[in-house]
């Protein structure tokens, strides 16, 4: 774990323990490792949409909120290991506190309705998580984590149906539509090639966030909580404040990735709240990978390669495709007996033979 | 005045006494054991010590302080730690994350939002210390589910220690270690100094008086009989219950 920390650049160097710890010797991993692969990617992101056609960089925005919304997921499942079944509650919350902020309310700040998104969806796991964890409960202490599971399901179906009665306000079951595109202020709106590129920027942030909250010390208790919880307790540490917390932090970016879903595609359903948006977060995290950091956003991409091709060529036969990605998925981990491990592990093993036959 | 103390205590499942009305104190410094044949409630009275279970009636008193309905990290704030007769460790981490978490339980920077837990020289320092005074520091870059069976039970000590208790439970210290990895788990008990108080369950006749000062025989619950390793060696009762009744020929003393 030493030789992580010594390629940060710029960073202080790390006091070696004594000259003869074999640790300060070894060389610390390249910065090809890290940097170089984040260069890439976001220069290749940055250069496409001079060279590809607009349909296609709209299909790249969809990864990026996609992407977003799988790796807010995996920050409670793979860090904490709390699996939720509702992670489009929080989605559709922030989505649709935007939606009806900008279409209703009048307000046409971009920034302002992401900001009270935020806020909204932050309230609203903050109310959620009090049954979530006190009554149902999921890791140490709790009866069956089964609950907890169905009552994530059921957080996101009550939020559907609230959607689909409050009329005047969500647009009932037909949803909001005609959601403008984002002004980002001093007048200026964002057409689909200029929101390309507000969705990598607060993408950028969000992930740069979250990399630095898996990372800090309150990220490492969340690795030990998912590792023991009981330990975690003897150890001195509150999980339940740890859970909780996690939570509403996972709803944040989730509603963050359903604000930037709902001016991408000015249109919002009840559906955007339920199970069946859900699963897609889902998915993500079990195409992806729970043990690496980007690894839903490698899924997010694979996915919305998969949906736009299958939409082309097959569109009544989308449902039976996403089921088998999803069946494929799941079984693929104990058909290679543990050596595949998600989509992200994959890349990131790419990545490194690429490096060391280069180097 | 007693560092920890059980008063009346008892838990019942059902309508199985697991722990019946257990009263005994632990003075500061002092090596106690709790022995006692399978079943007979030893885990469980550990955990209604330290909170992983409520008891159905009776007190615990750390310090003087109630703390009957204390959460566990709340008593290990307190100064309480406890180990466990199942290897329970942070599997998927290395040894030195697992030193470090350990460490952190008990200082402000655990809620650190923010700053890289890998930078925090502090809590790596410290880690290196615990690991080094439990020979573990060589493995420190090892994923503990790799380590072997040994090394874990080192490091689960070593994880006990991690929030300097003043009282230290230790549940089996030595279970399942061959003769030579028990002789230094004695060993290091012994070593801890007078600072830590210990109390601690054991099977393995060795540990307890290669460690105890005072030993306590629990039988379906109950305090069966207690005393000074002499009086529990000679004890007529403690032979029956828990050595087997039967008296070997030729096998004085």
């Amino acid at each position: 774990m030493d030789e992580e920390l010594g390629q940060i650049p710029g960073g202080p160097p790390i006091a070696a323990p004594s000259p003869e710890d074999p640790a300060a010797r070894r060389v610390p991993r390249p910065l090809v490792e890290t940097v170089l692969p984040i260069a890439v990617v976001a220069i290749i992101v940055l250069l496409l949409p001079l060279f590809i056609p607009s349909f296609v960089s709209s299909l790249v925005t969809k990864m990026m909120i996609f992407g977003l919304f799988g790796m807010s997921l995996n920050l409670i499942w793979g860090y904490a290991n709390i699996p939720s079944f509702g992670h489009a509650a929080f989605f559709g919350t922030g989505a649709y506190t935007a939606a009806v902020l900008v279409t209703k309310v009048g307000l046409s700040s971009f920034w302002l309705s992401l900001l009270l998104a935020i806020i909204v969806t932050a309230a609203v796991a903050a109310i959620l998580g009090v049954p979530a964890f006190r009554v149902f409960g999921v890791g140490a202490g709790a009866a069956n984590p089964i609950y907890f599971l169905l009552a994530t399901i059921a957080f996101g179906e009550l939020l559907s149906r609230m959607a689909v009665s409050l009329r005047p306000v969500t647009g009932g079951t037909t949803g909001l539509s005609g959601i403008p595109e984002a002004a980002i202020g001093f007048g200026a709106k964002t057409n689909p090639e200029q929101y390309y590129y507000l969705v990598f920027v607060i993408g950028a942030v969000c992930l740069f966030l979250m990399y630095r909250i898996v990372n800090s010390h309150y990220g490492y208790g969340l690795r030990g909580i998912h590792d023991n919880e009981r330990r975690m307790q003897a150890l001195g540490y509150n999980t339940w404040l740890y859970k909780y917390t996690s939570w509403i932090v996972a709803a944040v970016f989730g509603g963050v990735a359903g604000v930037l879903f709902a001016y991408f595609g000015s249109t919002l359903v009840p559906n955007n709240l339920a199970m069946v948006t859900s699963d897609i977060s889902f998915l993500l995290v079990i195409l992806g990978g729970t043990t690496v950091f980007f690894g839903p956003l490698v899924a997010a991409v694979f996915y919305v390669g998969v949906e736009y091709v299958a939409s082309v060529y097959m569109p009544q036969r989308w449902p039976l495709l996403f089921g088998a990605m999803f069946v494929i998925a799941i079984m693929m981990i104990p058909w290679t007996k543990g050596r595949y491990q998600g989509l992200g592990p994959e890349v990131l093993r790419l990545w490194r033979r690429v490096v060391r036959g280069s180097a | 005045m007693a560092l920890l103390e059980a008063q009346d205590l008892s838990v019942h499942f059902g309508g199985l006494s697991a722990v019946k009305s257990v009263t005994f104190g632990i003075e500061p410094g002092e090596r106690l054991a709790l022995i006692g044949p399978n079943g007979a409630g030893k885990t469980t009275l550990f955990n209604l010590l330290t909170g992983q279970l409520a008891p159905s009636g009776g007190k615990v008193l750390f310090k003087g302080q109630d703390i009957t309905n204390a959460s566990v990290y709340a008593r290990t704030h307190l100064g309480m730690a406890r180990s466990f007769q199942i290897t329970s460790l942070f599997p998927y981490q290395s040894t030195l994350v697992n030193a470090m978490i350990g460490l952190q339980g008990v200082e402000k920077s655990r809620y650190g939002f923010f700053r890289p837990f890998f930078k925090d020289q502090a809590l790596k320092a410290a880690a290196q210390e615990l690991l080094e005074s439990t020979d573990l520091w060589d493995l420190r870059d090892e994923i503990v589910s790799s380590l072997a069976y040994g090394q874990q039970r080192k490091l689960e000590i070593a994880l006990s220690l991690a929030s300097h208790p003043e009282l230290l439970l230790l549940d089996e210290p030595s279970c399942g270690l061959t003769t030579t990895e028990s002789a230094d788990i004695t060993r290091r008990i012994r070593d801890l100094g007078s600072k830590i108080t210990v109390l601690m369950i054991a099977h393995d006749m060795d540990l307890v008086f290669g460690v105890a000062e005072r030993v306590i025989l629990l039988h379906y619950g109950q305090i069966a009989c207690e005393g000074t390793c002499d009086e529990i060696r000679s004890n007529e009762m403690v032979r029956e219950i828990y050595m087997g009744s039967r008296k070997q020929p030729g096998a004085g003393g």
